[in-house]
């Protein structure tokens, strides 16, 4: 798990041009839309394309994803259950 | 005051405008559902020509989107006699994206692809035009952006005839990126349904030729237009529909809501844009005036939506029609509405035609076939308060050049860390938007903002689009076993959504428009900013010349304006 978590920030760092921060800024519980690292719509749409890409899940309906990308720890979970590659 | 010689819709149901409205009205749709089209692993529904009607259509020596626009502008050409190899017409292309079928990812091998810029010019000259066109290029909005500029630019005098011709045409790039936004409906698309599951693609050319008016004649005739932002999302439009109420009003200030047939809105079908178009419209008091969307017969065409749609509401009232909402039975918004499912008559000689589209744009038309008083236009020459020049290696500010340390990309991290900071939303930019943000924000530090809040409008010209993230985008759709669209790159293929970084930011309401000039031409450019201040609310305007054709060759000069 604790990989897993490391690589999924590095990925979301990369794909949502994180510049400033580093996986270590990153607290596993905080929320990643709103206050937190303030991610938007088209974030959560981008998260759903490294879900897909790297994890092989496909999600079809992007409102399933407010459960999903609480936070890191919620998204790690998901993906160790979902996974297909 | 302009007014309509003659028209063209180009789709999948017809060649001219009268043969679509009949289709129409008899209740035919050209969507279809598409099953691994071209590499797309999806299914999704939209409009498309087949490959007999490109045939059909076909110009030898010419790109898809090329003829289709030819053919479109040739057929409203034969219903005039506008000299159209005189300098005093111009051509305004509508379109958001072009040619971008024949790009590559790979800088050598790129197919007949021309920028936006230089296919008008092929296209003008394709008719012997000798005035240099204009494309607008604001992404959903570009039909009707491209009205109102032309009633700007012959309002103002700059030319007596225009031909407004909007194009786009479906593509793997463009449906991609619409599919990676989860805004694609699998089926033929439901504007103001409950049930609405999202957009369709449609693929169309529709022109519009207008000559200079008196208002006397009877005949159609633009009344008013309006064009603003709603300073809230890059991708989202405001939930109270505030920038689409704030161009009715605008547009409908003087006018009697009484003589509207009906308004024609964007409806794409999409949860967020119909949702935000029934609220400005409970708000503009128009709830009782019937609604027309048209989505569900065409699809969304892009560039050439707001053309067509405007051409078909001017089909429908002539004949005394008020067109049903194709795929809607349920509401599914909560603002008050007028939607028939079935046709209805109007014996009324005006309508109101709005539309919305990314990085927060809005536009309203107005049009009428009764008489009506032409208002007077005073054209002046706007002082500049501040110049920026950024190049890959320089800056300036008002003349002084600003010692600077790094180059290309890494120059403008420097400058974006040294003189602004604090918005990781630079971050997110595209080196288009990160360079035309940078040097809007350096005017922007230098405003004199004494004077109180005045409306801001930002007024942007450029040659190669978005060129280098399209490239981008087109690498990460072309191999189908890592087929992954990104939104945040896609976003970034409308050359516009800069203008809506800048709005949001500011929270500026004024009006967001992207021009493409083949060559950076001083006298249009002039023409464009001056009839803007002529024609709209705005007293500062943000504009200039900026343009980024690789990851490290930038420009931008851009000046703060005052009317």
């Amino acid at each position: 798990m604790e990989e897993l978590i490391q690589t999924l920030k590095e990925q979301i760092i990369d794909a949502l041009n994180l510049e400033e921060i580093t996986p270590e800024d990153i607290d596993n519980d905080a929320p990643l839309f709103g206050d937190g690292l303030g991610l938007d719509s088209i974030d959560a749409l981008e998260l759903i394309v490294i879900l897909d890409r790297f994890y092989g899940i496909k999600l079809a309906n992007p409102a399933e994803g407010k459960e999903i990308f609480k936070n890191i720890n919620t998204i790690a979970d998901y993906i160790s259950k979902n996974r297909t590659k | 005051m302009i007014r309509l010689l003659s028209s063209n819709i180009i789709s999948p149901l017809a060649y001219n405008t009268g043969d679509n409205y009949r289709a129409v009205k008899s209740g035919k749709s050209a969507i279809a559902q598409y099953c691994n089209w071209n590499g797309i692993p999806d299914t999704f529904a939209g409009s498309m020509f087949t490959p007999q009607q490109l045939d059909e259509l076909k110009i030898d020596g010419y790109t898809r989107f090329e003829y289709v626009a030819i053919r479109s502008i040739e057929e409203a050409l034969s219903g005039t006699e506008i000299d159209v190899t005189s300098s005093r017409t111009v051509l305004i292309l509508s379109t958001t994206k072009g040619d971008v079928e024949e790009l590559s990812s790979n800088l050598s091998s790129d197919g007949a692809y021309l920028s936006p810029g230089a296919a008008a010019k092929k296209i003008a000259a394709y008719f012997g035009m000798k005035s240099e066109p204009v494309v607008c290029c604001n992404a959903c909005i570009s039909g009707v952006s491209a009205q109102v500029l032309a009633d700007r630019l012959i309002s103002c005098g700059y030319y007596d005839n225009a031909i407004v011709c909007g194009t786009d045409c479906s593509s793997p790039f463009v449906i991609s990126g619409f599919l990676c936004f989860k805004s694609l409906s699998a089926e033929a698309c439901r504007p103001f349904d409950i049930e609405r599951l999202g957009l369709n693609l449609g693929e169309a050319a529709a022109t519009m030729v207008f000559t200079r008016d008196d208002g006397k004649s009877k005949a159609w005739r633009l009344v008013c237009g309006s064009l603003d932002n709603d300073a809230h999302h890059v991708s989202a439009p405001s939930p109270n529909g505030a920038g689409a109420l704030k161009v009715i009003e605008r547009t409908m200030e003087g006018h009697d809501i009484e003589s509207l047939a009906f308004v024609n809105v964007h409806g794409t079908a999409t949860m967020f844009n119909d949702q935000m178009e029934s609220k400005a419209i409970q708000a503009a008091g128009l709830s009782d005036v019937p609604l027309t969307a048209l989505k569900g017969w065409y699809g969304h065409t892009l560039g050439a939506s707001g053309v067509l749609e405007t051409i078909l509401s001017m089909a429908s009232v002539e004949d005394g029609c008020i067109l049903p909402v194709r795929g809607f039975s349920n509401i599914g918004v909560s603002g008050k509405v007028n939607i028939g499912t079935s046709l209805r008559k109007t014996d009324k000689n005006a309508f109101l035609k709005i539309i919305s589209g990314f990085g927060g744009c809005n536009g309203a038309v107005l049009y009428t076939r009764e008489p009506c008083e032409e208002k007077s236009v005073q054209l002046n020459e706007p002082e500049v308060l501040h110049k920026v020049i950024l190049t890959s290696d320089s800056l300036s500010i008002d003349g002084e050049t600003i010692p600077v340390a790094a180059k290309g990309k890494e120059l403008l991290t420097e400058i974006y860390k040294t003189h602004i900071g604090d918005y990781p939303k630079f971050y997110k930019m595209d080196m288009f938007s990160r360079l035309v943000f940078l040097a809007s924000e350096l005017l922007i530090l230098r405003e004199d903002k004494s004077d109180g809040a005045m409306e801001h409008s930002v007024v942007l010209f450029n040659r190669t689009s978005s060129i280098v993230t399209d490239r981008k985008h087109i690498a990460t759709i072309e191999d189908p076993k890592g087929f992954f669209p990104s939104p945040s790159v896609f976003l970034y293929t409308l050359p516009n959504i800069v203008t809506g970084e800048i709005a949001i930011k500011h929270g500026y309401t004024g009006e967001t428009s992207l021009y493409i000039l083949e060559d950076k031409n001083i006298e249009i450019m002039a023409a464009i900013v001056k009839s803007s201040f002529a024609m709209s609310e705005s007293r500062l305007m943000i504009t200039g010349w900026a343009d980024c054709s690789a990851e490290d060759t930038f420009e931008a000069e851009l000046c703060l304006l005052r009317k």
